[in-house]
């Protein structure tokens, strides 16, 4: 999946501390958006006449809403958590989204790259926004109680939770072979969003037993689905050894993980290598019989039915989902915990309506009164000082703590925004691979060369302009050619300060080095249409001059392999002092490090030209 | 309040049910089938670019691969030679290029032309030329990858010829200078004698022994043998005739006597192999047919005096001595044989592979395999990746 991977190593020392570095920063940020709100909360109420900032009285929050709430505010404020991993920049695609999508179908794996590409290009941006997304709106959810606030919470996790469930989990896996309820069908992230959507809903949905009943039905259609999923042949959950379930309990036993924990699933992986069938059967039968129950929408029946569905989605998520975020790069719980809340949330919604459902009107007058401010009809009124007197005065802590939430989402979602505007990717790739390289200023080694058109280069003939040096093997298979590719990017990336450039590159290869290979290379590589590039060549002993003026090292290795040079790259300023020396290694080669290279490689020649 | 508006779903619940098994099962049958996938056929009449030639001037040379995987670019391919006198190989891999995709190698009157075959990001055919048993190399290079076919370079008096992988026929003087296309893709198919042999492919190019070009494909059309004389700007065929088999040219090489050309013809579900000769690029002398069955060729090559053998992926191995000669079978080659060689006077060489160790037997006149020299090749591991 070309871009979905920078190749980088998840626990790459510079991505790992620049992801530490924006999460301290965007912490400090948000740490202090809470405190000002909440001071200038604190102050407003000074400014406001004594004894108004009284409350009208509100009815109760449903009970089953405020399972919903309470529940999936904290676990989004867990997944955020999660998402802080050290590891997490570099890791998320190639450990969790590729690995996701790879069984996906092909336009699955499609739009799962685009998004992926996206996270490769600005690691560190995307993981620290998913930190902040997902806390802020754990914290929205849990802050705001009632009202449009509490309802936009709801719509807010729908919305992530889409993103997170179509990129990052690659819809659940639902297109992919293998789908099961065992194993997280259809997605953990796909409940989130039906619990935000049930939080989403008016006030006057949970006033009646309506919303617990449909709830509950479509679970209970959910689990026979699920039951004939399982049950259906030739997808390997009948057989033991080798089957489906064993294979995958064995290799989430084979994760890091407490030892006891390993042995309970490797203890379970075991027993249903030996008795697969069986196994296989009771959740089949179980599947459709709390599915059929929960569709019955008698009370106690789904009573039942929930507290079985309890047990075995607790049994599940301990014996086979591993509690989901132990090793690896967990970014969840998975699926058990989100549909106990979601089927409890329906129990509660069923049997115990609150109170002011008896007078249904008083309830609408107290929604009515939590409006803060209702939306489109007094922002005209907030204008004036009464109306805004008002409105603070009608404003709680928690809605000040609900709108700091939502600023904790800004702080993390903003530059990821901006950032996904941009097609290239961030110069930290680079960085990693390339390391630190402190500001030089020496003066350039003279060299006297032949480019591929046939004519002589000096250095000093490129005095003026800042010259980005490089040696390349024209018959190189690997580095080379990602080098020229990170070289005509930065040309690009130039624009006009690109006439004030020369790109440079020297021969590097004791054997092919005649105008025949720079000619040849230049076609490969597109350069031939790229103004200011320069592949110069001469004869062995000019360019072993030059290889040993420059620190360079080539040399042929025996057997097959290809001439060997270390990957070097200078910034040479107008006056012909080096300016910067840059280990040019490309590293992976992804489509995100050569972004990337060029990002820095036309940072440095910027910064040159600045200063020449 | 009516139990109906109470439970106003009630009577859906059903079909509710209905509806989610039937898409659960669409689903299931969707997402289920992910191991039913046929497996796309493999690619007819394709030679493995292990192989043996014996030059004019008595050297051997052997092309194998050695080290690690493929897929790890850890697979190096190794040139080694024997000269004319000498009992002991000798690695002689052209340096300076990775050898990860392949090596092609055409012997002129008095040289060794190698083409690698570019791998990963490079994109031509870096060439080498030696004319003193790989202790010296010239360099050249064909614009493009030259096709993966173990004859698809040939050197001929002052002027090379090269298949590449679109299918292109190009023609150049010595070292891989001035390349001129010969043939573009498709056109020796589109030609009145292609047509006729229904081409399915390209397979290689040789010399005729009066320096006229010959090209070599894979027939669909039975009974026709797709080697071809370029006559002006055209292309003649001039192939022995296979009566109702399906031929495929595997090898097209020039040998001291003229050319030489191997050729599998299937004929229901098996396949057989032929040799066929000539002195004049128009006059075939076809051997005896060699069954193979379902057996695939693992490697080929030649030897001296119009000589050639195989090795069947099985571990089966034949050869042929020359004009008019029928195939025989080898004793079983020693575990790990790659390639054999012609070795000095009617003796056969088995050249073993096992990651970066080349070991050599050779074929006593009693029929046995006795070890005769062991090579520590240097592999550079990790250098292509």
């Amino acid at each position: 999946m070309p871009g979905m991977n920078s190749g980088l190593n998840p626990a790459d020392p510079t991505l790992v501390a620049a992801f530490r570095s924006a999460l301290l920063h965007q912490g400090l940020i948000a740490t202090a958006l809470f405190l000002l709100l909440w001071l200038l909360w604190g102050a407003s109420r000074n400014w406001l006449r004594p004894g108004a900032a009284v409350h009208a009285p509100r009815a109760a929050e449903p009970a089953g809403r405020r399972v919903l709430r309470i529940g999936f505010g904290l676990l989004w404020v867990f997944d955020g958590i999660l998402q802080a991993q050290p590891q997490m920049p570099g890791g998320l695609p190639s450990q969790v989204i590729e690995p996701t999508a790879q069984s996906s179908p092909r336009w699955v794996q499609d739009l799962v790259n685009a998004g992926g590409t996206i996270w490769s290009n600005h690691p560190i941006t995307a993981a620290a926004a998913s930190v902040w997304i997902q806390v802020g709106i754990g914290l929205w959810l849990l802050v705001a109680v009632r009202g449009w606030w509490s309802r936009g919470a709801g719509l807010a996790s729908v919305a992530w939770g889409l993103m997170v469930w179509i990129w990052g989990e690659s819809f659940g896996g639902i297109f992919a072979p293998g789908l099961s309820w065992l194993t997280g069908a259809p997605g953990a992230v796909l409940l989130y969003c039906v619990a935000g959507a049930l939080i989403a809903l008016p006030a006057r949905a949970w006033l009646t037993a309506r919303t617990g009943r449909l709830l509950l039905a479509g679970a209970g259609l959910f689990f026979i689905g699920m039951a004939v999923l399982q049950a259906w042949p030739g997808r390997g959950y009948w057989q033991g050894r080798s089957g489906s379930l064993s294979a995958m309990v064995a290799s989430m036993a084979q994760t890091s993980q407490p030892r006891a924990l390993s042995s309970l699933v490797a203890a379970f992986g075991s027993f249903d290598t030996a008795h697969g069938f069986a196994v296989n059967l009771f959740v089949v039968i179980a599947l459709a019989a709390i599915g059929a129950a929960l569709l019955t929408g008698r009370p106690r029946l789904v009573r039942v039915a929930v507290l079985a569905a309890g047990v075995l989605c607790l049994a599940d998520w301990v014996l086979v989902q591993d509690f989901g975020f132990f090793g690896g790069l967990g970014t969840d719980p998975n699926s058990m915990i989100p549909t106990i809340l979601l089927l409890a949330a329906g129990y509660l919604a069923l049997t115990r309506l609150p109170d002011a459902a008896a007078e249904p009107e008083a309830a609408a007058q107290a929604e009515a009164e939590a409006v803060t401010p209702a939306p489109g009809g007094r922002w005209r009124e907030l204008l004036r000082p009464e109306g805004a007197r008002a409105a603070l005065t009608a404003t709680s802590m928690q809605t000040v703590t609900a709108l700091a939430a939502l600023g904790v989402i800004v702080i993390g979602a903003a530059p990821m925004a901006a950032a996904s505007l941009s097609p290239t990717a961030d110069p930290i790739l680079a960085q990693a691979i390339a390391g630190y390289s402190p500001p030089l200023d020496s003066p350039a080694s003279p060299f006297r060369l032949t480019d591929q058109d046939g004519r002589m280069v000096t250095l000093a003939s490129l005095r003026g302009k800042v010259v980005l040096l490089t040696f390349l093997d024209p018959v190189c298979t690997t580095d080379c050619p990602l080098i020229a590719q990170e070289f005509k990017a930065t040309a690009a990336m130039l624009g006009a300060q690109a006439k004030q450039t020369e790109l440079v590159a020297i021969v590097a290869n004791p054997t092919y080095y005649s105008t025949q290979f720079t000619q040849a290379f230049d076609r490969q590589e597109g350069l031939s249409a790229v103004p200011d590039w320069l592949y110069l060549t001469g004869t062995l002993t000019q360019l072993r001059s030059a290889w040993q003026q420059y620190g360079v090292t080539v040399e042929n290795l025996p057997a097959g392999a290809m001439s060997a040079h270390n990957d070097l790259a200078f910034v040479i300023d107008r006056a012909g002092v080096i300016r910067q020396e840059i280990d040019a290694d490309p590293g992976p080669g992804t489509t995100s490090t050569r972004s990337s290279f060029a990002v820095l490689f036309a940072a440095d020649v910027r910064q040159a030209l600045s200063q020449s | 309040m009516t139990a109906r508006a109470r439970h106003p779903w009630r009577n859906w619940r059903w079909l509710m049910m209905a509806a989610s098994v039937t898409g659960t099962s669409v689903l299931a049958g969707c997402a289920g089938g992910g191991s039913g996938a046929g497996a796309a056929p493999a690619p007819a009449g394709t030679a493995s670019l292990v192989t043996s030639m014996t030059t004019a001037n008595g050297a051997t040379w052997a092309i194998v691969a050695m080290g690690g995987s493929a897929a790890g670019a850890n697979q190096f391919w190794e040139l080694f030679a024997r000269a004319a006198a000498s009992d002991r190989w000798e690695l002689v891999t052209p340096p300076g290029v990775a050898s990860n995709g392949g090596l092609v190698a055409a012997g002129g009157p008095a040289s060794l032309s190698v083409a690698f075959r570019p791998s990963q990001g490079l994109t031509f055919s870096p060439l080498a030329v030696t004319s003193d048993a790989g202790k010296t190399w010239r360099t050249g290079l064909i614009d493009a990858p030259v096709a993966s076919d173990p004859d698809a370079l040939a050197a001929g008096a002052g002027a090379m010829l090269a298949l590449l992988g679109d299918g292109t026929v190009e023609q150049g003087g010595t070292a891989g200078a001035s390349w001129t296309r010969l043939a573009a893709p498709g056109a020796i198919a589109s030609s009145a004698a292609g047509r006729q042999c229904n081409v399915t492919s390209l397979t290689a190019v040789a010399f005729a022994p009066s320096g006229t070009p010959l090209a070599a494909a894979s027939c669909a059309r039975p009974g026709i043998t797709g080697i071809f004389a370029r006559s002006g700007t055209a292309w003649q065929a001039v192939g022995p005739v296979l009566a109702a088999r399906q031929v495929t040219v595997l090898r097209l090489t020039a040998i001291a006597a003229g050319d030489l050309a191997l050729l599998q013809a299937r004929a229901g579900s098996g396949a057989t192999l032929l040799a066929a000769w000539t002195s004049d690029g128009t006059r075939w002398t076809v051997s005896a047919p060699l069954a193979v069955g379902t057996g695939q060729v693992a490697a080929s090559g030649t030897g001296s005096g119009g000589a050639a053998w195989v090795l069947l992926a099985d571990g089966r191995a034949y050869e042929v001595s020359g004009p008019g000669s029928a195939w025989r079978r080898l004793p079983s080659p020693p575990s790990g044989t790659a390639a054999l060689a012609a070795g000095p006077g009617d003796a056969y060489e088995a050249l073993a592979v096992a990651s970066g160790k080349l070991t050599v037997y050779r074929l006593s006149p009693a029929g046995a395999w006795g070890k005769l020299q062991t090579l520590s090749v240097p592999i550079q591991y990790g250098s292509s990746s």
